[in-house]
């Protein structure tokens, strides 16, 4: 596909726009490296993680913390979706194995485009991502034999239904955002309003997710997330924050600078 | 991937077909490829464009509309956010943080949400309104400021040789 943009792109740059070409070549170089990960890897012990970070004590104990707390990890790509890819596939993960939770999850889903409608989200492009986000949820309901933990890391893997799912994430968010406007104005510096935040941090692809972007998804699906912060801090803990405050976590993550992975108690 | 741009390439399409906006008409150049489009776009009343009809192409990326497409005058153009070759610079046509331009950080920026339509019509907007801070076209920014008259009469040539008639 790179080869295929780059021949589009040469094409249309007869006129020369060195700003442009920049750009297109810093794309070009994080592409590579975002591609050497899958979507989403699969499950792995902390050992990689340890190799990752032999020498450096500070997080050598962080991750020897990491694993007294958790089983294993499963890696993303850290393509700037990372956070709603990683919730995502967790959470859904969870759903294979939970009928009830699963039901309550159906329901809220399957409301959740009247409501951003409401907001005032152009209906019809917000029917294609909502449209192919139920497919997936309805696959995963399905359960038993006929959608493995295998489906759904395959289709999580497939570009088309992984950024799909990601972009409806982001949709649902920047609605929560919008919809409790007056309190999260609060949580954004400088003098952005919540909408411009949302137009310009929430709702593209590839932007990089922050607290306000967990408290808002997690409260909007009323999904606790724990999110094991791994970092140069002092702590030779992993420190743990749930999103929303107070509630049982049911996803779990890790994040370190600039990025989330799902970690499995 | 592309399945997914192609079925929503086809949905926009059949969308602008039954209701198409004022003035604007878009489409694949080709049925074959969805990725390709041509749109003819009418100058708004009341402006130096008034009357003319402008040919434009659109072209998608493979992961539309994750990222946007790219938009492109095949006539004559003269305008501040227009380049020599026809390419068009507004912000809509950027994901934000793509800043080649350094749009103003509230203009409108490319997300999956937006829409051939919206580009259009916002297209359109960039016709009646120029943005002279964004210098595609320096001298169309600079005559479009400090001698609208020329500009103008700039303006009414390319009308008119879009319409086929002949130039005074």
């Amino acid at each position: 596909m790179g080869e295929e943009r780059s021949t589009l792109h040469d094409r249309f740059d007869t006129g020369v726009n060195q700003d442009e070409l920049i750009l297109q070549q810093q794309r070009q170089i994080e592409k590579e490296i975002s591609e050497k990960t899958p979507l989403v890897g699969d499950m792995e012990n902390f050992s990689s993680l340890e190799k990752e970070y032999a020498g450096d004590a500070v997080y050598c104990q962080k991750v020897q913390d990491l694993s007294a707390k958790y089983k294993s990890m499963r890696r993303t790509r850290p393509d700037g979706n990372c956070f709603f890819r990683a919730f995502s596939y967790a959470y859904l993960e969870q759903l294979l194995n939970n009928p009830e939770e699963y039901e309550r999850f159906y329901a809220l889903a399957s409301k959740s485009k009247d409501n951003l409608v409401a907001l005032g989200f152009p209906q019809f492009t917000v029917e294609d991502f909502h449209d192919t986000f139920m497919e997936v949820v309805s696959r995963v309901g399905k359960g038993g034999g006929t959608f493995t933990q295998t489906d759904l890391h395959k289709l999580f893997n497939e570009q088309g239904y992984s950024d799909y799912i990601v972009v409806y994430l982001r949709l649902i968010t920047s609605g929560r955002l919008q919809q409790e406007a007056e309190f999260y104005q609060h949580f954004i510096e400088g003098n952005r309003s919540v909408t411009d935040f949302c137009h310009q941090e929430v709702e593209p692809m590839y932007k990089e997710s922050d607290h306000i972007h967990i408290i808002a998804l997690s409260t909007a699906l009323n999904v606790g997330v724990r999110v094991r912060y791994m970092d140069r801090g002092e702590s030779s803990e992993v420190i743990a924050h749930d999103f929303p405050e107070g509630t049982r976590p049911s996803v779990h993550l890790l994040y370190r600078p600039g990025h989330y992975d799902i970690l499995y108690p | 991937m592309a399945g997914s741009a192609l079925r929503r390439l086809m949905a926009e399409y059949k969308q602008l077909t039954l209701n198409p906006p004022e003035g604007i008409i878009a489409g694949p150049i080709n049925e074959e490829n969805f990725f390709e489009w041509e749109a003819l776009i009418t100058g708004p009343e009341g402006t130096c464009f008034e009357g003319g009809v402008f040919p434009a192409k659109l072209i998608f990326p493979p992961d539309y509309p994750l990222s946007p497409p790219k938009m492109q005058f095949t006539c004559e153009m003269f305008h501040p956010n227009i380049y020599a070759d026809g390419r068009v610079c507004i912000s809509i046509l950027h994901a934000p943080g793509d800043d080649p331009m350094g749009y103003e950080s509230s203009a409108e920026r490319w997300s999956p949400v937006q829409s051939v339509e919206k580009i259009l019509l916002s297209v359109v907007s960039m016709l009646a309104e120029p943005n002279d801070e964004s210098g595609a076209n320096v001298d169309a920014a600079k005559m479009w400021r400090e001698d609208r008259a020329e500009f103008n009469r700039i303006a009414e040539r390319i009308v008119r040789k879009t319409l086929g008639i002949p130039t005074p």
